[in-house]
């Protein structure tokens, strides 16, 4: 089985003084849930936006199923490659069918319209999100956690065998977060989606995500099984923050210390791994 | 790659149909179009359309008054006009009153508005004359071209001889005497007056008379109080629109000049308000509107 | 409106806008400031006889009259749309990107001028303010692609800089013109329908018409872009290539808009918000209903313009404004709510 996505030695800097990423290289099989975090200004959001497309690397390659992503047409990548942005609503009021319908706009036939078998796919894609309850609700009139919802909707309507996710749970409450991710491993478990999402939550990526790519200031950064990339020395390091790490079963989770955390000696001011 | 798409084939074949088509019917409609006219103009009395009070003036000083079928609403001289049909404004003839008239012969001014107007009827197949009148002699050209147009050559240059033997003969009596500075005050508030690029400014000189205002650049410019004293005018003339009761008006237009106490006609008491309505623009009454500014500028010469 | 939008349910809507459009036409047709009787017109098709003036007003003055109403009406309208999506600015119109002033500069060099020559029976001033128009539309997505591709802002400002710029020409042309070349020039600007040469009215609806169908074709990348170039991309929109024929064939029709008829203002703005509050915003309904429903509002404009004060006549673009507004604001305050960006 060949990989999915194929980051070779890939370098990018906004300006031709600057640079964001130094010599990146990582692959993505199919059907895995791929964590990128780090702390801000690393380039995480901007590795993404090269995974598909916007961007365009200075040197090295990116391979989306063996084929260096600007050879694809935009329409062709769409086919490939659904991205979930960050929030945005539009000025004009779309209903929420109406906006995952949206995702078969590269499948349209000439006149523009949807056949039956869209339809088919935006509904399924509805059921999945269960966001099928408020379809015809305009977008600005749902909250935050169900419009999120929406979009990661309409990237599932898209069909598409890679899903890219930029900050998914940011702004989100506790419920919401988790119902996002519960979200996205169903549809990775059961269609076998390669998805990769950026994120801030750790806690969550660790306890979700099969891989994890943990990108560091100058491009310091490491790929590899979640449980390994996640350790006390890499987040650590990497943030620049004491870190506690704790378990519960074979979950790991990881708890900031700052100046004013409450380790009366229990926990202690070394970190365990 | 655009053009191997066969909707590209069809696109240019609909457009080439479209066009083809379009010039086609442009025939035929212009093929109509003549045959209207012609049937409108074959045997058929002369119907005549006038857009302009003056035109009107000429058209019945040539003896076409039963020819006129419909004129503006501000034609009232001579009074015979007022009663004819109307088809709208001076500056705003509505086209299809004039068509609705059945003219075979329309005629405007060349200003803006009715230059279009008649450029409109001619594109639908009327007959239309348009005349420039800013000038005396442009007048007596006008006079001419209807003269030809509507047949009566014979009139149109006698009421031509007649006025310009009446002006004449006024120039004489004027003679050669120092010529009278006059402020030709079209509006109060704000001041504006006539300038020398006008056909009052003509008439004024006609009459013996020069502009106290030097050249604008505008034909009737606003002015400050400063350009009517720096004028030195010694006759101040007020057309009105209004001509009854002048008597009154002219009392208080003294009223208002009497701030300009420093201004020679002011202080000389030579402030005139006239029936506007003969010299609001160049027609067969010339002569009567030169004379009546004549007699403003030198009362004396009329004094029998 | 309820339910989704399919093929059939567009091509049913069109239709019966269509007819509506026509009747509207047919009626407003009959109606102005002489009588007009049916009978006398239809009497006297195919004579060979002496033509009534009935005829004659009806085929000649008020037929072409309200084509051309159709036409500019469709063409702002459904330029509207689009300038209202790609900017993704509600209060977006047509002559935002420097069209409007443009054209009137056009129109004033023409004035002063003082060419005579016509062109297809054109007078020079409308192949000036044609030429205006586009020149303008070119210098400012020139100016807006300085400040990076396709950036949505930066168009906005270029266009705010190019029309204030451009005003001040305008104003200063106007001081140094003689009063009738000023009247002329103001004339135009205001916006006027008076009746055109056959050809030009037929090769205008071509273009028009043209146009809107090109605009429909990506119609559903306009849907896409309104969710920003980020969102459309990943969706397969091609953005650069939807941009440039957006804007071009949007700028195109207004252009020929404003060379037949001036500057008509209110259209653009007004109708693609009123239609987009009844059938939704879906641009591929949009469209097309906007451009029926700018059509029929503009002909029903210039009708009042012509009979309110007969046998003077109302600039249309006074109407549009008065009749546009309290119109708008009586749609807003019943269908407001389901607008989201006016929660």
């Amino acid at each position: 089985m060949s990989a999915i996505i194929e980051v070779e030695n890939l370098s990018f800097g906004y300006t031709p003084q600057s640079t964001v990423l130094r010599d990146i290289s990582f692959v993505v099989m199919p059907g895995t849930f791929l964590a990128i975090a780090g702390p801000n200004g690393a380039g995480k959001s901007t590795l993404l936006n090269l995974l598909c497309g916007l961007l365009s690397p200075r040197s090295g390659t990116i391979r989306i199923d063996a084929a260096p992503v600007e050879s694809y047409s935009t329409e062709a990548l769409a086919k490939k490659v659904a991205v979930v942005w960050q929030e945005f609503i539009p000025v004009f009021g779309f209903s929420v069918i109406d906006t995952v319908m949206m995702a078969r706009t590269p499948y349209y036939g000439p006149m523009g319209f949807e056949s039956e078998a869209d339809r088919e796919i935006v509904a399924e894609a509805l059921e999945a999100t269960d966001t099928a309850g408020f379809a015809l609700r305009p977008l600005g009139s749902l909250s935050a956690g169900e419009r999120q919802r929406v979009f990661i909707a309409r990237a599932l309507a898209q069909n598409t065998p890679i899903l890219l996710l930029d900050e998914p749970t940011n702004f989100l409450d506790l419920k919401h977060q988790v119902g996002i991710y519960d979200l996205l491993k169903t549809a990775q478990l059961q269609t076998g989606k390669t998805i990769v999402a950026v994120t801030h939550d750790i806690n969550l990526a660790a306890q979700y995500c099969d891989e994890a790519l943990l990108l560091g200031a100058d491009s310091d950064y490491q790929c590899g099984p979640a449980g390994d990339v996640f350790s006390t020395e890499q987040i650590t390091r990497v943030f620049g923050v004491k870190v506690f790490t704790g378990k519960v079963g074979k979950e790991k989770f990881f708890i900031p210390l700052g100046k004013f955390a409450k380790d009366n000696g229990q926990i202690g001011a070394s970190p365990n791994s | 790659m655009i053009l191997k798409k066969p909707w590209t084939l069809l696109i240019i074949a609909v457009a080439f149909l479209f066009c083809v088509f379009g010039l086609y019917w442009r025939a035929v409609s212009q093929r109509t179009l003549q045959l209207a006219r012609t049937l409108r103009t074959k045997n058929s009395p002369e119907r005549i359309v006038s857009l302009a009070p003056n035109l009107t003036e000429i058209l019945f000083a040539l003896g076409l008054e039963d020819k006129i079928v419909a004129v503006t609403l501000h034609c009232n001289y001579p009074p015979a006009a007022a009663g004819k049909p109307k088809i709208g404004t001076f500056w705003q003839p509505n086209i299809e009153a004039v068509i609705a008239a059945k003219p075979t012969l329309v005629i405007t001014l060349s200003f803006e508005q009715q230059k279009n107007l008649a450029e409109r009827l001619r594109r639908i197949g009327y007959n239309c004359l348009t005349i420039n009148i800013e000038k005396v002699s442009e007048l007596f050209e006008a006079i001419d071209r209807i003269g030809t147009a509507t047949g009566k050559q014979r009139e149109a240059n006698q009421l031509v001889s007649a006025i310009q033997k009446k002006l004449n003969r006024l120039a004489s009596l004027v003679g050669t005497r120092d010529k009278v500075r006059v402020l030709w005050v079209v509006q109060r508030e704000p001041l504006r007056v006539a300038g020398r690029d006008t056909f009052v400014n003509e008439m004024i000189e006609l009459a013996g008379g020069e502009n106290a205002i030097g050249p604008t650049v505008y034909k009737y410019p606003p002015i400050g109080a400063e350009q009517v004293i720096a004028s030195g005018a010694e006759v101040i003339i007020e057309p009105s629109m209004t001509p009854e009761d002048l008597v009154a008006q002219r009392d208080k237009a003294f009223q208002y000049w009497n701030r300009f106490e420093n201004v020679p006609a002011v202080f000389n008491k030579r402030i005139y308000v006239i029936n506007g309505d003969i010299v609001s623009g160049l027609g067969p009454r010339l002569y009567e509107g030169v004379e009546t500014i004549t007699r403003c500028l030198r009362p004396e010469l009329f004094a029998d | 409106m309820n339910g989704q939008l399919t093929a059939k349910k567009l091509a049913v809507r069109t239709a019966s806008g269509l007819v509506v459009l026509i009747v509207v036409m047919a009626v407003c047709s009959l109606v102005g400031a002489e009588k007009v009787s049916l009978k006398a017109v239809v009497d006297s098709i195919g004579l060979r006889e002496a033509v009534s003036p009935d005829y004659e007003i009806f085929v000649r003055v008020r037929m072409p009259r309200i084509f051309l109403a159709a036409i500019v009406g469709a063409a702002l309208a459904s330029s509207g749309v689009v300038c209202q999506a790609l900017l993704r600015n509600p209060l977006a119109d047509p002559y935002i990107l420097g069209i409007s002033s443009g054209a009137g500069l056009g129109a004033i060099i023409a004035v002063l001028s003082g060419l005579n020559w016509t062109f297809v029976g054109r007078s020079p001033i409308a192949v000036f303010a044609f030429a205006g128009a586009l020149g303008t539309i070119w210098l400012v997505w020139f100016l807006g692609r300085l400040t990076g591709k396709f950036h949505v802002t930066g168009l906005l400002l270029a266009g705010v800089v190019v029309n204030t710029f451009f005003s001040a020409l305008i104003m200063f042309l106007t001081l140094v013109a003689k009063s009738q070349q000023v009247y002329a020039t103001i004339f135009w600007l205001m916006g006027n329908m008076i009746e055109e040469d056959f050809l030009v009215l037929w090769l205008g609806a071509g273009c028009v018409v043209a146009g809107i169908l090109a605009l429909f074709y990506i119609a559903p990348q306009l849907n896409a872009l309104s969710f920003g170039e980020n969102d459309a991309r990943s969706m397969g929109v091609n953005t650069a290539r939807t941009h440039i024929i957006a804007f071009g064939v949007a700028a195109f029709i207004t252009a020929i808009a404003v060379s037949l008829s001036g500057l008509v203002g209110f259209v653009g703005l007004v109708v693609p918000h009123a239609v987009r509050l009844i059938f939704g915003p879906d641009h591929r309904q949009l469209l097309p209903m906007s451009g029926i429903i700018g059509a029929i509002f503009l002909v029903v404009a210039d009708t009042f313009g012509r009979i309110v004060v007969a046998p003077a006549q109302l600039p249309v673009g006074v109407v549009t404004a008065i009749v546009g507004g309290p119109f708008f604001l009586v749609l807003l305050i019943k269908y407001g709510r389901k607008v989201s960006w006016l929660k």
